[in-house]
């Protein structure tokens, strides 16, 4: 079976989990995800005490690694061939780093034009901030979402959406470019920031704020408490009697209050509630304290059965071990089961974009530090056993 | 200016918002995205006028700006003559794209069979609740599958109720999804001339929303599926910090130098020669009353207060913005985060949320609204499916379209 990016060399330049795993999502569709490191630089790799690298075994599945000495000459020099025959380059490296390194995007465009150049940055590529660090706590304290999620009084809330956002955006944008350059031979810059990656995932209160009159963004600035929200069945919180929480979406609340209604004991025709602006408006408040009694009536177990038989928009929140049990996520691969040489059968995360002709596929676990240096130098760069041998025994490579 | 994706006509064929954003990246960055709509009310996106309670502005921005550089055409699809319409644009089109149930396409004879038969080099993309296998089907919006990922369980101080990530934020990360796929789709397509069929879920994307974490309780780690306080984190050198105005994140790494510039910082020789705190080792193993002994320090000081003390040390760390911060924002203006476009409805220039994706060479443009409600109907019919006028009232005549 084909793979859709069976014909791009990236080079992966990452430090973060986000940027990382664009680079993996690259190489799960067939892309050849080179890994860089340097031998010369004091790498921390984390503790892990004889278990499972279970991190790196996403972030950086289907690579390859190569590490080499940046601080020698011929080091360097290995690195300029190698991002010469790059399709892509994918980083979150800070841009004096890359320059002293040659690795800039002005550097490689000169030797090779077609490079697209895909980087994760904190701030954006222009503007004041652009050289502030690539901190995604940062760039989710200037989006604005982080003291509106949590309830009233509460601490605000970093979530880390904001750094997965951005993964997916480097991804893409790379992508893009790509079939750019299929059509024109024409390489770029593309960038992401941690910061656009925040303001996405915060889209519509952030939208609605920029839309709304200055008199009313009060209420879409600060926490509401789940017991005020604007629809009382729609994204709104109840607890169950075992302690769980219910959730429900139903915007249009005249269609789900017959199925609704019966569920929680209140009469459909109760006449404080048989139109959708007495149920959001005139008896809001009311309707909100029926329902906290309503649903502390009967278990999680109960209303997920419930919602379920009356495909109802509404579920039981749940914790990980239910991805992780649940046969939905298995069977679209969404939690996939490795067969770890060390470890045996571990589960870990999958593929979330099914392809029928071109799926992502699982080819390797993340390469151990230099074990595909003598191949790559050989097979990508033409350099020979003895040439590599020579290479080795100086420090160039590892 | 250039289009990366000048050329790839898509069919959309979404509501909502998952599906509406993902064509939306598509339609920033140059492809010509054909909205197809029920002639009776449309997308029902069109309908959202308020959101927590509050009327969002003299304009309908919740549909408009997901729907920016698109067309619309109106066709009732229940109508045999509509859907040769449809077919007819299937012929014409690189993508099909749909959040619509899989088993609700199939019904109106729009399944990935039946259009691949139509147009093999078809790009035929889904964006379904839980995936296109299984036997999951009911509705799905985006805080019913954020429940079920586990993302929102684990946020929160202990006790209180899961936090959900904001309006939308499920939505808007299936939408990128979808749109890396289908990107992904047409590149591999340019290169063999075949379609292919593709989903991203609202499920299958947001179990990505947490996944350090996730990934770290499936090794066996099972606290990260549980509340944390902050008074508790690990390393009280990264945290967030309360003053008399806005919180502060500061974020540092532990070590002897770091601690030392921000007890300078923090204006607090108790803190630095405290027994307690004066290793590394010991700054993680007392951690609750490191947070404890900086809360004490931070919460009586104004945030101007600690943000200039912070600065002058160098420590890294932001305040927590609101959105009436973010707005005014430069760095989110010069780099094009937001944007101002003409808006029709109202006859001004609006604010819009602008390019996440900066592409140096064809970066993304916003050159209209989201349209009216068929309003390309005709034109389309004629330039695009070559239709005589003639077969135009025929159709009319028929329901078919408006």
């Amino acid at each position: 079976m084909s793979a859709a990016l069976d014909d791009v060399i990236v080079l992966d330049l990452t430090n973060t989990f986000s940027s990382s795993l664009s680079a993996a999502f690259l190489a799960d569709f067939g892309g050849s995800v080179i890994r860089i490191e340097f031998s010369d630089q004091q790498s921390e790799p984390r503790p892990t005490e004889g278990n499972w690298d279970y991190e790196a075994d996403l972030i950086h599945r289907n690579k390859q690694s190569v590490v080499l000495d940046a601080g020698m000459e011929q080091g360097r020099k290995l690195l300029a061939e190698l991002a010469n025959k790059a399709d892509v380059i994918v980083t979150d490296w800070e841009i004096p780093k890359l320059r002293v390194l040659g690795l800039d995007y002005g550097t490689l465009s000169k030797s090779n034009p077609g490079i697209i150049f895909g980087r994760t940055s904190g701030f954006g590529p222009s503007g004041p901030d652009k050289d502030l660090p690539v901190i995604d706590e940062l760039a989710a304290c200037r989006a604005g979402a982080m003291p509106t999620l949590q309830q009233p009084g509460e601490p605000p809330v970093y979530t880390g959406a904001g750094a997965m956002h951005a993964t997916v955006m480097l991804a893409f944008g790379v992508i893009t470019a790509l079939v750019h350059r299929q059509a024109t031979g024409e390489g770029q810059e593309v960038d992401t920031s941690f910061f656009a990656a925040n303001m996405y995932g915060a889209s519509l209160d952030l939208q609605a704020f920029l839309a709304i009159d200055e008199d009313q963004r009060e209420r879409i600035m600060h926490p509401i408490s789940r017991l005020d929200v604007s629809n009382p069945i729609s994204g709104s919180l109840y607890p169950s009697s075992d302690g769980r929480w219910v959730t429900l979406t139903m915007p249009d609340t005249d269609r789900w209050w017959p199925l609704l209604a019966p569920a929680v004991g209140i009469d459909v025709d109760d006449d404080r509630f048989n139109t959708h602006e007495k149920r959001c408006e005139v008896n809001r408040l009311e309707l909100i304290q029926e329902l906290e009694a309503g649903f502390g009536r009967h278990p999680g177990a109960h209303w997920r059965q419930l919602f379920a038989e009356k495909q109802m928009s509404a579920d039981v929140i749940e914790q990980f071990d239910y991805p992780a049990q649940d046969p939905q996520v298995a069977a679209n691969k969404y939690i996939v089961e490795l067969d770890h040489p060390s470890f045996g059968k571990v589960k870990s995360l999958g593929f979330p974009i099914f392809m029928s002709d071109t799926p992502a596929r699982l080819k390797s676990l993340a390469p151990c530090l230099g074990q595909h240096t003598a191949s790559v130098l050989h097979e990508l760069l033409g350099y020979t056993e003895d040439e590599i041998y020579q290479f080795t025994n100086e420090g160039v490579v590892v | 200016m250039a289009k990366a994706l000048e050329g790839i006509r898509v069919i959309d064929f979404t509501v909502w918002f998952q599906g509406p954003v993902s064509a939306q990246y598509l339609a920033d960055f140059g492809a010509e995205v054909i909205k197809v709509e029920n002639p009776k009310g449309g997308d029902q996106g069109r309908g959202v006028r308020s959101m927590k309670a509050l009327a969002i502005g003299d304009w309908n921005q919740y549909f408009l700006v997901i729907n920016r550089n698109k067309k619309s055409i109106a066709i009732d699809l229940k109508k045999p003559e509509g859907q040769e319409i449809l077919y007819k644009m299937v012929e014409k089109s690189d993508v099909f794209l749909s959040n619509m149930s899989p088993a609700l396409l199939a019904k109106m004879n729009l399944s990935y069979e039946k259009l691949s038969a139509i147009n093999s080099k078809l790009i035929y993309a889904t964006n379904t609740g839980y995936g296109r296998f299984g036997d999951v089907s009911k509705p799905s919006f985006d805080m019913t599958v954020q429940a079920l990922t586990g993302a929102m369980a684990r946020l929160g101080e202990p006790g209180q109720p899961p936090i959900y990530m904001g309006m939308g934020s499920g939505d808007a990360f299936g939408g990128i999804m979808s749109a890396m796929g289908i990107a992904m789709a047409i590149y591999q397509r340019n290169k063999t001339g075949k379609g292919q069929c593709l989903d991203a879920s609202l499920y299958g994307a947001q179990l990505y929303l947490a996944a350090p974490f996730l990934q770290s309780f499936l090794a066996g780690n099972k606290h990260t599926a549980l509340q944390q306080s902050r008074k508790e984190v690990v390393n009280g050198l990264w945290n967030l910090y309360p003053t008399t105005g806005k919180w502060v994140y500061i974020c540092e790494e532990n070590n002897d130098q770091r601690f030392a510039a921000l007890c300078s910082a923090l204006g607090d020789d108790t803190l630095r020669v405290d027994t307690r705190f004066d290793t590394a080792q010991k700054r993680l193993h007392n951690n609750v009353a490191l947070i404890a002994a900086i809360d004490a320090i931070t919460s009586l000081k104004t945030d101007s207060d600690l943000l200039a003390g912070l600065a002058a040390f160098e420590i890294v760390h932001s305040p927590v913005s609101n959105y009436a911060d973010v707005v005014k924002d430069e760095q989110a203006w010069q780099n094009n985060y937001f944007m101002k476009a003409y808006c029709e409805e109202v006859k001004r220039e609006v604010k819009v949320r602008g390019l996440p994706v900066t592409l140096s060479k064809t970066p993304g443009e916003v050159n209209t609204l989201g349209p009216q409600l068929g309003q390309d109907t005709e034109l389309l019919m004629m330039d695009l499916l070559g239709y005589e006028w003639d077969e135009i009232e025929a159709f009319k005549a028929a329901g078919a379209i408006p």
